[in-house]
């Protein structure tokens, strides 16, 4: 079987005023087909540019992009429809990526329309199944997504995504506009579609409850590298990274007596800047453990005790580092 | 656009409907001259009177509503089009492009419109234009003199629009460039450029008046309220009527149709008519409460 995508050496930099930005330096990624593939990791670590450059949302400065088993950009640009009805991506903001102008109707129709799919009717058909696919009532169909709650338009945008019955989606903080009540709610649609219609699923978020209660797959990025990449589950058991076991104890106990007595990691300081990231380990700045190697060699992904990989210069299958 | 008051679309909707209808509404022929009646003054032959050519002033002002409302129908839409088709291409494509029909759009801007229109008709004089008419001339005169604007209008509402996170995601769907240029952004372009001509229209009436007045744009026989107030200036002292009726036509369309496009601007009652207007409203809503008491006690 095929990885429905995999990234090799993938960079995306920014020139800006202020001089070049590295969102996204040097990221190899592996999502194996029928996958729900979390990636986090804190605010400007370049996980939204790396979900954008793997659909080409984004152009890459460096390194390649496969999905399906073919090269995305000549994918892309021979065959644009094509590669649309394989790949969908979700945005972070539900309302901004719909026209104001369109109804809910259609704005589901309008995928149907370009791909040329059936007649008026079959593609009223198909907008209805849709609905039903992501539980919303026939009545929002002449709604503007305006008048829509949040939950109700992140889960038109996710109807609109299916319309063409990809095999891929990929979604950039699909939760992050919505309430925590809702969150929960369009967490399990992903979950359920994933199971019904057997779709790869990136996700990127920052609510690692989430991640952790759905992903199979888990790849944490810091400053635009990956920290730390493996199976959900044993990650998130056993985090192997310093950073990893950060986020991880920043995640709340729902239990009140764990809650209270559970050991918390503080990181101090904001991430360093990624237009001058620092020298060694990008984390070494941060970092609880630091030894003076960190500060000197970059350390490279290495197979961890979880069966993951981690790139911590302490870090071993035999041993990593604890706090 | 409840609660919006219609009675303002009036002035502007009879313009436009003498316009269609002149030739019904007209009770004289306004190009027969009838030596037996000259200068006169309003009468149940001649409603409005006559002019120095003894030619029926009523019809003369409701056929000039038509020429008028015809060239300015003419000159929008080529106008429109024009500025439209170039403004959104600037916009879309982007990059030098862009650079070179921005300059040339802010060149034709920085020229008063009446200014190149009038440098135009002094062009299209010349020989190589004789087979066009003059009243063609004037057209392509006007319309070169007014597509600037909507250009510039249209590149700002296609850039602003490129920006929106929707577009990307018609591009995530597979929509071509013209999908998503004709489905999702010419609307919003055709929004504001329409809003922006429905004001439009009373300046081109004047401009079209304007250019008849200097004798450069439509010709003699046919009515015209522009050459109206210049053949009615020789006759100011006999009969005063002959360039206060033209100039009162005139005047009343450029209004209106300022009022229509601010009233289609700001979606609600201009600010010059909203004070009268609901005071009116009011005054009359208390006298029938008064009515209504006085019946009561």
């Amino acid at each position: 079987m095929t990885d429905a995508i995999v990234a090799k050496g993938l960079k995306v930099h920014f020139q800006t005023a202020a001089g070049l930005v590295r969102a996204v330096d040097g990221v190899d990624l592996t999502v194996a087909q029928g996958a729900f593939h979390g990636i986090v990791g804190e605010s400007g670590c370049g996980k939204t540019t790396l979900a954008r450059a793997l659909i080409g949302l984004q152009s890459a400065t460096e390194g390649q992009v496969q999905i399906l088993g073919r090269d995305r950009s000549d994918w892309a640009r021979s065959d644009r429809k094509g590669f649309a009805r394989a790949v969908q991506f979700i945005f972070q903001d539900p309302l901004g990526s719909m026209s104001r102008r369109q109804t809910v109707g259609q704005t589901l129709e309008e995928p149907l329309q370009i791909h040329s799919v059936g007649d008026a009717k079959a593609r009223r058909a198909r907008v209805a199944e849709l609905l039903d696919l992501v539980a919303l009532p026939a009545t929002v169909l002449d709604r503007l997504p305006r008048s829509l709650s949040g939950g109700q338009r992140q889960r038109v945008s996710i109807a609109r995504a299916l319309a063409l019955s990809p095999q891929v989606l990929i979604c950039d903080e699909p939760l992050s506009a919505l309430d925590v009540s809702v969150r929960a709610q369009i967490v399990n649609l992903f979950a359920r579609l994933q199971a019904q219609l057997g779709l790869t699923i990136v996700i990127v978020a920052h609510d690692l409850a989430i991640v952790r209660e759905v992903c199979s797959a888990v790849t944490v990025m810091y400053l635009g590298r990956v920290a730390e990449e493996g199976v959900a589950k044993a990650l998130f058991a056993d985090p192997a990274h310093p950073y990893s076991q950060a986020l991880l104890s920043a995640v709340p106990s729902p239990d009140p007596r764990i809650e209270a007595t559970r050991p918390r990691i503080l990181l101090a300081g904001d991430p360093p800047s990624p237009r001058n990231p620092p020298p060694g380990c990008r984390f070494s700045t941060r970092c609880p453990v630091v030894e003076p190697r960190c500060r000197e060699t970059e350390p490279a992904l290495r197979a961890v005790q979880h069966g993951g990989a981690a790139a911590c210069h302490l870090a071993d299958a035999n041993i990593h580092a604890m706090i | 656009m409840k609660n919006w008051p219609w009675a303002i679309l009036a002035p502007a909707v009879i313009f436009v409907l003498i316009g269609i209808f002149s030739p019904w509404i007209m009770t004289h022929d306004p190009a027969a001259q009838d030596y037996g009646a000259l200068l006169q003054g309003p009468s149940g032959a001649h409603w409005l009177g006559t002019d120095y050519l003894g030619r029926d002033m009523f019809s003369r002002i409701i056929g000039g509503a038509r020429t008028s409302l015809v060239a300015m129908a003419f000159v929008l839409m080529a106008a429109l089009a024009i500025g439209v088709v170039i403004g959104s291409f600037a916009g879309y494509v982007g990059g030098k492009t862009e650079l070179v029909l921005i300059s040339v759009i802010d060149i034709a801007l920085a020229l008063p419109s009446l200014v190149i229109a009038l440098a135009l008709m002094g062009v299209f004089a010349g020989e190589n234009f004789s087979w066009m008419s003059d009243y063609w001339k004037m057209i392509v005169a006007l319309t070169l003199a007014w597509w600037a604007n909507y250009a510039r209008m249209s590149r700002a509402v296609v850039v602003a629009e490129l920006q929106q996170p929707y577009i990307e995601a018609a591009r995530v769907m597979g929509a071509s460039h013209i999908w998503i240029f004709t489905r999702h952004i010419l609307p919003h372009v055709l929004g504001l450029v329409v809003v922006y001509a429905s004001a439009d229209a009373g300046a081109l009436v004047l401009a079209i008046a304007t250019l008849s007045f200097l004798g450069l744009g439509v010709a003699p026989p046919t009515p015209e309220w522009g050459q109206m107030l210049v053949d009615g200036m020789s006759y100011i002292e006999e009969n005063p009527a002959l360039v206060i009726i033209p100039g009162l036509a005139l005047t009343a369309v450029v209004v209106s149709f300022n009022l229509l496009g601010e009233a289609f601007a700001l979606q609600k009652v201009p600010r010059a008519v909203r004070g009268r207007f609901l005071a009116r409203k009011k005054a009359a809503r208390a006298a029938e409460e008064a009515a209504r008491k006085e019946v009561e006690a």
